[in-house]
């Protein structure tokens, strides 16, 4: 097992330092940074100087070196635009996107395991139907034309919850239930395979021939063994759900890392994207370490292969 | 579709008993919510160069001198007089009588502070622009300072007026700039009570403000500025309560919520131009913009009234000459080109292009502008091969020479005078794709001379010249939509600065 | 050796026939992606007017079914005054284009990944691997966005992007498909025959992993629709006067509190596209293989 975590870790520092690296370059192709932090009514004076402060003259190898040296002591550099440490910016705005994730992982879970227990239990019956339809849908409804909607619905017209902003929880309302729709259909889906599978082995059918009541059996038996895959996609699916969270911040102005992401690639903040990139990828990496070291705990067969 | 029935009612019976009440926002709690658009770098005056920025900058502070809006006329405000000495010494007589909201005491010592930590510039003050003119300041008394300026510097007092604001000395001395960021201390007729960068600023009515400033003191109690960038979710605030003023609202958003009649909505022009230009000296390589024939046929191709009256709205209008009419030095005597599609066609025939020629064409703003313009360009037969880009993107492109026609637009920083402008883009530096050396000595002549009439007579001959050869061409100004409730008494100003501390509740 | 069992696609015609005429998802599906596909093949035939033709002094006209309406423009016209319909039905062209092209070039990339590692295993695996494991590492979205706020969105560019991004779902499919397949009898023997490997590769795995391929490049070309959606609404898709829904969408955004007919249209015509593909994509697995339906 310690063998196993081993090489598995080993894997994952090198999956970071190749996301690190490609993020790296990808970025530095880029136009000008000089210009972008100098902003729109800077002068050509001003642009010279921040050229030189920062040091965009040297090669891009040299800039790579120095720039992943900071990294591993966790110093990502100066934001260009607000002139802030990139760690303590990204710590400012991480918590928002992280809440938003977590309620909209719930969300999704919640919507998503009753729908699928209930359409594996009756295949084909009006409620599969209707969660089909409904997982469709997440996939082909693009989710700010959705977000607008729930906003001109709920907000405008109705006045039930705020527009934007993130004060309450309140404010966290229609961000979760846009964001976890999306995530959504997979989970469902994965349930309903999983659900119908368990129920098709021999020991429910024992279970059910020893005269168990049925929910004992769906719930006791059955659910306990189709969740354990989808446990592992959830953990996924968070992981990318703070990297694709961009749409919903920018539209309920909900200021975190998503958000925080965007406005950083149009204003050319290198140092930023860069951190934030690096930040969504080595949580994924680490979220899947786990979950990967926990199905071998689990699953013997996967360590020894 | 029970389920989805009942996944509705339990949403609708949860949102019942939790009805929302925002924080309203209004009137009654003396609260004026305003959304801006973009996250501000910083909320320290000198190190953020967004036109947002410049609000708040003179909300929290006061420079020397203050430039009545109607008037264009410069008023002492923290100073209580000044006086020119010779054309490169400027003498100021201060208040006495002003606190800055921490208590600290207002005095030649916090001028001579700020004056010479701008004028430092390894403390990278920005935009340079605004702080490269002076040598250094003097304290001459308790209350008196000298400032010593480089060269003769004819927008001294528009500079003193707005952008460079007085410091507390001790207290920046102490924090720097990242501690003004986080909490600013000024003398201005509002002080910041809460910052969290990016995404929003809270402030209170300062009630020691002093009482000689021509600002005058502010009435409205509090205000909140936030960080909204999807222009849908402004408006369903504006909609729904929870903001009360917006601004930049797009023209047929304006018109339709003017209509709607629950809204006050004003327009107002501002000093941004938009602006064709052209490779006539061939930086991009030979190319058909050389021509100024084919600079011409571009020219007479484009349907700028059309455009304005359909599009741009508001009080925008077309302009002949590159710079806007209210800039010193821009005269309007040049040569004119009138939308005809046929004339651009035999212009283009002259030039050797009978069938016309495909280019590329770039942009950063104001895409539905730019369609408009291809439409037009297409109907002579000008085909483009079009890039819009983000505006970092773009100026460097630019810059580095390569694009052969672009459409920009350009806000002379607010700044009345055609050497914030012209001078910009045709005295030589890396906007200007003419190189043309007559321009480029004419606008020498206005932009360092002191004799007015000496100014005016040389712009005169180089905007006739940019207008002649078509090295440029002009389009129309640009206008600001502002919508906010119906509670508010808010005038916008020219200079596309709203004033807050002027804004009363009905 | 030529007549080797073929295991995965042993259906008999017939049944497949009736079980797709039965599967309504999928004839749903088929029907609106033909219906698309026909609009995009016919569309100067079709349309009314020029999608390009602009009148500044017509615009936002609302459709047919407003009191305000005419038949002249049965959707109404844009902000420009362009024809909405008729720019509908040119978009589904670039709609389409950005869809197909996106999956074709993901799904060369990543069959290719995939099949070389199924089939060699080893180190070959192991890298494949290891560059799908830093693939799904990379947040999407962002990456796209970088990179088309660098060089400037275009048609090549979007489809190339996303084309570049999207390739994972093929490698791992087509990876474990592989897998199963190399270790079949037909494979092994063709192996111990002599047979070169370009031709184990071209005539017995790839014919057997095809219909996979085929119900992930439906759902990717899906994907790559709503991405290009998504782009345009941050200003970064294809660039005008091009018609993608995408585009539409993102620019009768502005007025959707107003004209709500200007994102609905296109809006329901992307939720479509997407949707029947979706359907169709999930309608051949269940159809191919009824005991995958998951």
């Amino acid at each position: 097992m310690i063998a196993y975590a081993f090489k598995r870790s080993i894997l994952a520092i090198l999956v970071a330092l190749t996301v690190s690296m490609i993020s790296f370059s990808l970025l530095y192709i880029s136009s000008d940074p000089a210009i972008a932090m100098a902003g729109e009514t800077a002068s050509d004076a001003d642009i010279e100087a921040i050229r030189q402060l920062y040091g965009f003259d040297r090669p891009i190898v040299v800039q790579y070196l120095d720039w992943l040296k900071k990294a591993i002591s966790g110093d990502l550099g100066k934001s260009y635009y607000f002139r802030t440490d990139v760690s303590h910016l990204i710590a400012e705005r991480l918590p928002t996107t992280m809440t938003l994730g977590l309620c909209a992982i719930i969300f999704a879970i919640g919507l998503a395991v009753p729908l699928g227990v209930a359409s594996a239990i009756r295949p084909n019956s009006i409620i599969d139907r209707v969660a089909l339809f409904l997982s469709v849908m997440g996939q082909a409804l693009p989710s700010f034309w959705f977000a607008l909607i729930l906003i001109v619905l709920f907000s405008v017209n109705l006045r039930w919850l705020p527009v934007s902003g993130s004060d309450t929880w309140l404010h966290f309302v229609m961000p979760t239930i846009v964001l976890g729709y999306y995530a959504a259909p997979a989970i469902m889906r994965l349930t309903r395979t999983g659900m119908l599978e368990v129920l098709s082995t021999d020991y429910i059918r024992t279970a059910r021939a020893k005269g168990l009541r049925p929910p004992v059996v769906l719930f006791k038996h059955a659910l306990r063994n189709a969740i354990i895959p989808v446990v592992s996609l959830a953990a996924v699916q968070f992981g990318f759900m703070l990297g694709g969270s961009i749409v919903v911040e920018t539209i309920f102005a909900l200021h975190g890392a998503g958000f925080l992401a965007w406005e950083s690639i149009t204003r050319n903040d290198l140092p930023t994207v860069q951190g934030l990139i690096l930040a969504f990828s080595l949580f994924y990496i680490i979220l899947t370490l786990i979950a990967d070291l926990i199905n071998a705990w689990l699953d013997p067969r996967i360590r020894i292969s | 579709m029970k389920n989805k029935n009942f996944v509705l009612s339990l949403i609708g019976a949860l949102a019942a008993t939790m009805m929302y009440s925002p924080a309203y926002a209004d009137k009654s709690s003396d609260t004026l919510n305003i959304a801006i658009d973009r996250e501000l770098e910083s909320i320290d005056n000198y190190y953020n160069t967004a036109r947002e920025g410049i609000v708040i900058s003179r909300m929290i502070w006061d420079g020397l001198l203050y430039r009545d809006p109607a008037t264009n006329e410069y008023i002492p405000n923290l100073a209580t007089s000044y006086e020119w000495i010779d054309s490169k010494t400027l003498q100021f007589d201060l208040r006495s009588d002003v606190n800055f909201h921490n208590g600290e005491k207002f005095d030649a010592d916090d001028v001579v502070f700020t004056m010479n930590y701008l004028a430092d510039p390894a403390n990278g003050a920005k935009p340079a622009r605004n702080v490269n003119w002076w040598s250094n300041a003097e304290k001459l008394g308790d209350y008196k300072v000298q400032l010593n300026l480089k060269t003769e510097f004819p927008a001294a007092l528009e500079f003193l007026s707005g952008p460079v604001v007085m410091y507390p000395n001790e207290y920046y001395g102490e924090v720097g700039p990242e501690g003004m960021a986080l909490n600013p201390v000024g003398t201005g007729p509002y002080m910041v009570t809460s910052v969290e960068p990016g995404k929003r600023y809270k402030f209170s009515k300062y009630a020691g403000y002093h009482s000689g400033s021509p600002k005058g003191s502010a009435s409205i109690g509090k205000i909140v500025i936030r960080t909204i960038a999807e222009s849908n979710t402004q408006l369903a605030e504006l909609f729904s309560g929870g903001i009360d003023w917006i601004w930049k609202v797009k023209p047929d958003q304006a018109q339709r919520v003017e209509a709607q009649g629950n809204f006050t909505v004003k327009n107002s022009s501002t000093m941004r131009i938009g602006y064709l230009n052209f490779d006539a000296s061939g930086r991009h390589g030979e190319n058909p913009m050389n021509d100024v024939r084919v600079r011409k046929a571009i020219a007479h191709s484009i349907n700028r009234e059309g455009i304005v009256e359909a599009l741009v709205q508001g009080e925008s209008i077309v302009v002949n000459s590159l710079c806007f009419p209210t800039q010193f030095g821009c005269t309007q005597d040049v040569a004119k080109y009138d939308y005809n599609p046929e004339k651009a066609k035999e212009l283009l025939a002259e030039a050797g292009y009978p069938n016309g020629f495909e280019t590329p064409f770039l942009a950063y703003r104001n895409r539905d502008y730019a369609e408009a313009m291809i439409n037009n360009l297409n109907a002579v037969g000008i085909t483009v091969k079009f890039t819009y880009l983000k505006y970092a993107a773009f100026r460097d492109k630019v810059q580095d020479g390569g694009s052969p026609f672009n459409f920009g637009t350009w806000g002379s920083y607010s700044i009345n005078d055609v050497s914030a402008i012209t001078s910009h883009f045709q005295r030589g530096g890396k906007d200007d794709y003419s190189r043309d050396s007559e321009v480029m000595e004419n606008l020498k002549t206005g932009d360092t001379s002191v004799d007015l009439a000496v100014r005016k007579d040389a712009y005169k001959k180089a905007l006739s010249r940019i207008a002649e050869e078509v090295f440029m061409f002009p389009l129309w100004s640009y206008n600001t939509n502002y919508a906010f409730s119906k509670d508010l008494n808010f005038n916008p100003t020219p200079d596309e600065i709203p004033r807050f501390f002027t804004a009363t509740w009905k | 050796m030529t007549n080797l069992p073929q295991t995965t696609s042993t259906l008999p015609v017939s049944g497949l026939k009736s079980r797709v005429l039965r599967h309504k998802g999928m004839m749903i599906g088929s029907t609106i992606v033909v219906f698309v596909v026909l609009l995009a093949l016919l569309a100067p035939l079709i349309a009314p007017h020029d999608p390009y033709q602009q009148d500044l002094l017509n615009r936002l006209k609302p459709p047919v079914w407003d009191p305000r309406g005419s038949w002249e423009h049965i959707f109404g016209t844009d902000h420009l005054g362009r024809d909405y319909l008729s720019r509908l039905i040119y978009g589904s062209r670039i709609s389409l284009l950005i869809g197909i092209g996106a999956a074709l070039i993901s799904g060369v990339i990543g069959t290719f990944l995939g099949v070389m590692a199924g089939y060699f295993g080893g180190r070959v695996d192991m890298v494949v691997t290891f560059l799908i494991t830093v693939r799904l590492s990379m947040p999407v979205v962002l990456v796209a966005l970088a990179v088309v706020a660098i060089v400037g969105g275009s048609l090549q560019v979007v489809i190339g992007v996303l084309g570049l991004l999207l390739w994972d779902r093929f490698a791992v499919v087509m990876r474990s498909s592989t897998l199963q397949i190399r270790s079949m009898d037909y494979v092994t023997a063709a192996r111990a025959v002599g047979c070169s490997t370009t031709r184990i590769l071209m005539t017995e795995v790839m014919p057997n992993v095809v219909n996979n391929l085929i119900v992930i490049a439906t759902l990717e070309i899906a994907h790559a629709i709503i991405l290009e959606a998504a782009l345009s609404f941050l200003g970064l898709g294809v660039q005008p006067p091009l018609p993608s829904w995408g585009l539409m969408v993102s620019e009768g955004k502005d007025m959707m509190l107003f004209e709500p007919w200007l994102i609905t249209i296109p809006g329901v015509a992307l939720f479509a596209l997407v949707l029947s593909v979706n359907l169709l994509g999930d309608g051949m697995r269940d159809v191919t293989a009824p005991e995958n339906r998951n």
